[in-house]
């Protein structure tokens, strides 16, 4: 899917939600910001660096995470493990360290799984109890808490949710929007996108939203500007029912 | 907590004991006694879920001890064997089996870099051992340390373009490699062709000479049983080192890749400069067996590096536990003196090879050691 003529602005500790039909670009907008496509044209302009031809790893340590839609943790690591990773592009201990200046790496790994347990601790009190089981075995919310934590454990300006709630029943879905609003709280300065068909939690969590269809941005403004907005509308529901 | 101890030794001993009894065994009687000791041994601990969870605490609870007796069999065992300079050599091949398997599951189990070319980076390793040593006229010792740089240097310059593709195309490369460079042996003139190099002078440290017979505790040894504790040594070293590696950044990178390249890279890891230094650390420990290889034996020849040898040291893995450090130690110790110990069956021992494998990966893909979670300690 490509992208047309779309111009988004983010500003330091705000929300901004993505909403647009399946198949409008709101994926291909962040898998053009996380470096994960190459865009064939226009900018893309974070923190005055410009991103288009980096590549996703040199992108990721400039301060941008993200989750995905479907999970894309690794199973069969521990928890600990696939929020360790996050931080693994801040390391300061190289491979003599690992060998043999084996202390140093272990006060920093230290430092590093307690952070970890403080991030699991932020969502849910008893994650950090099981962070060295494997991510395989934590029921579904915890897992995407999982990925939150491991997208947070960079310690990034800029957090892009690709569709958090996908797949959760009410309940769940209740509880994100409560973690969602911890991350928000804890760390007022970070930035973050969300691409979200639960206008639910687009209207709670957002201060902002952003309209898609057909990689074109539609419309832009507060949530209840942008629900009312008569080609978002169209979009959702099709020109029949709008004219209706 | 001493009955912890005490636990620990006595399973340790029991296990050295009955495999001892097993290697020495002349008769097919007195194996199968051994064997089935074994195995009994094996389901007491299976089924008997007292005795089970004991072991487990104590083994757990008691690390060092455990691996302390562990190293003081490891080099009791040439006395065990001493009557027996042939399973004193198995037991040094095994050793370096065990060399190679770590360098190869940290490119295959940890990283996922397929590489069945394992065989031609020993070879790589071993001939540099014998070019330096016999034409260039270097000491054995200086030559084992430059071999496996040059198994680094040929795999990092050839196989850099392929290291950034995805999926099987560097599996693929490799298996060529592998018969490319059986070719080039044989038919190249400065190695000798079909009859390798002969005469790799043997090892001297500090004026001690490899092939004299040493006196451990009073008991004359087989002169193998140096080669034995020289292997020894490069095993656990390369066993420490890489160990430390696989619990490190480095590990947690190399498996994140292996799992999720996609997660890992918007994670910020650079996943081919990941994949090549995984490549070229085995690389250096494939080729630093093979370096050893050549001044133990004496010669290197083409058919010592062929495919089937890539084929064993990927079992060693696959048995063992694939990302499993003791896992590729115990796939090593069984399937090096195993297929030795039934050379009575001729032809048929290959056959009970692949019926082994076949079993192993319907009922414990993980390998008979499977790969624990990483605790960085």
């Amino acid at each position: 899917m490509a992208l047309d003529g779309v111009d988004v602005a983010v500003a330091e500790g705000e929300t901004v939600g993505v909403i647009g039909p399946n198949g409008s670009g709101k994926t291909t907008l962040f898998n053009a910001l996380t470096g994960l496509y190459a865009p064939a044209g226009g900018e893309i302009v974070f923190r005055g660096r410009r991103l288009a031809g980096l590549e996703a790893h040199a992108i990721a340590r400039l301060g941008i995470a993200r989750t995905f839609q479907a999970s894309r943790l690794c199973l069969d690591l521990s928890v600990f493990d696939n929020i360790l990773i996050g931080m693994h592009a801040g390391r300061r201990t190289g491979l003599v360290d690992f060998v043999v200046r084996r202390r140093r790496f272990l006060g920093e790994i230290r430092a590093a799984l307690e952070r970890a347990s403080h991030l699991l601790a932020l969502f849910n009190r008893d994650l950090p109890s099981r962070g060295f089981e494997r991510v395989g075995q934590l029921p579904q919310i915890d897992r995407r808490r999982v990925e939150i934590c491991r997208a947070l454990a960079a310690a990034p300006t800029l957090l892009l949710l690709d569709e958090p709630s996908a797949g959760m029943n009410p309940e769940e879905t209740a509880e994100l929007m409560r973690d969602l609003r911890i991350v928000r709280e804890e760390m007022p300065g970070l930035s973050v996108v969300i691409i979200e068909h639960d206008m639910f939690v687009i209207e709670g969590v957002s201060q902002r939203v952003v309209a898609f269809n057909y990689g074109r941005k539609i419309a832009e403004g507060s949530f209840a500007a942008v629900a009312a907005h008569g080609e978002v509308r169209a979009a959702y529901l099709g020109t029949e029912a709008v004219g209706a | 907590m001493s009955r912890d101890l005490a636990l620990v030794w006595v399973a340790e001993a029991a296990v050295f004991a009955l495999v001892i009894a097993g290697i020495l065994a002349e008769r097919p009687w007195a194996l199968g006694a051994a064997g089935g000791a074994l195995a009994a041994a094996g389901a007491l601990v299976r089924w008997a879920p007292g005795l089970r969870t004991a072991l487990a605490r104590a083994f757990a609870r008691r690390r060092g001890a455990a691996l302390g007796c562990g190293v003081v069999l490891a080099l009791a065992l040439p006395l065990a064997l001493r009557s027996s300079p042939y399973w004193t050599f198995v037991a040094t091949l095994a050793l370096l089996y065990v060399t190679i398997g770590q360098g190869l599951n940290l490119q295959i189990g940890t990283a996922g870099v397929i590489n069945l070319a394992g065989a031609a980076f020993a070879g790589l390793g071993g001939y540099s051992v014998g070019l330096l040593t016999v034409a260039a006229g270097w000491p054995s010792w200086l030559a084992v340390l430059v071999g496996p740089w040059v198994a680094v240097a040929v795999g990092a310059i050839l196989f850099v373009p392929i290291l950034k593709t995805r999926g099987h195309y560097l599996a693929l490369v490799t298996i060529a490699f592998v018969f490319i460079f059986n070719i080039l042996m044989n038919n190249l003139e400065f190695t000798g062709g079909p009859q390798g190099i002969k005469n790799i002078p043997t090892l001297h440290l500090f004026g001690y000479a490899f092939t004299t017979r040493p006196v451990l505790a009073g008991v004359e040894l087989p002169a193998h049983a140096n080669f034995y504790y020289a292997a020894l040594v490069v095993a656990g070293l390369t066993t420490w080192v890489l160990r430390r590696l696989h619990d490190s950044w480095l590990g947690l990178a190399l498996n994140t890749l292996r799992d999720d390249e996609i997660a890992a890279r918007c994670s910020g890891v650079a996943v081919a400069r990941g994949k090549l230094l995984a490549f070229s650390i085995g690389n250096f420990f494939i080729g630093l067996g093979g370096a050893v290889y050549a001044v133990i034996v004496g010669f290197v020849s083409p058919p010592d590096f062929d495919f089937g040898y890539s084929l064993v040291m990927l079992s060693v893995i696959i048995i063992g536990g694939v990302d499993s450090i003791p896992g590729v130690i115990l796939g090593a110790c069984l399937l090096v003196p195993l297929p030795e110990r039934f050379r009575f069956l001729h032809e048929y021992r290959l056959l009970l090879y692949g019926v082994v494998i076949v079993v192993m990966l319907l009922y414990r893909p993980r390998g008979l050691w499977p790969a624990q979670v990483r605790r960085y300690r």
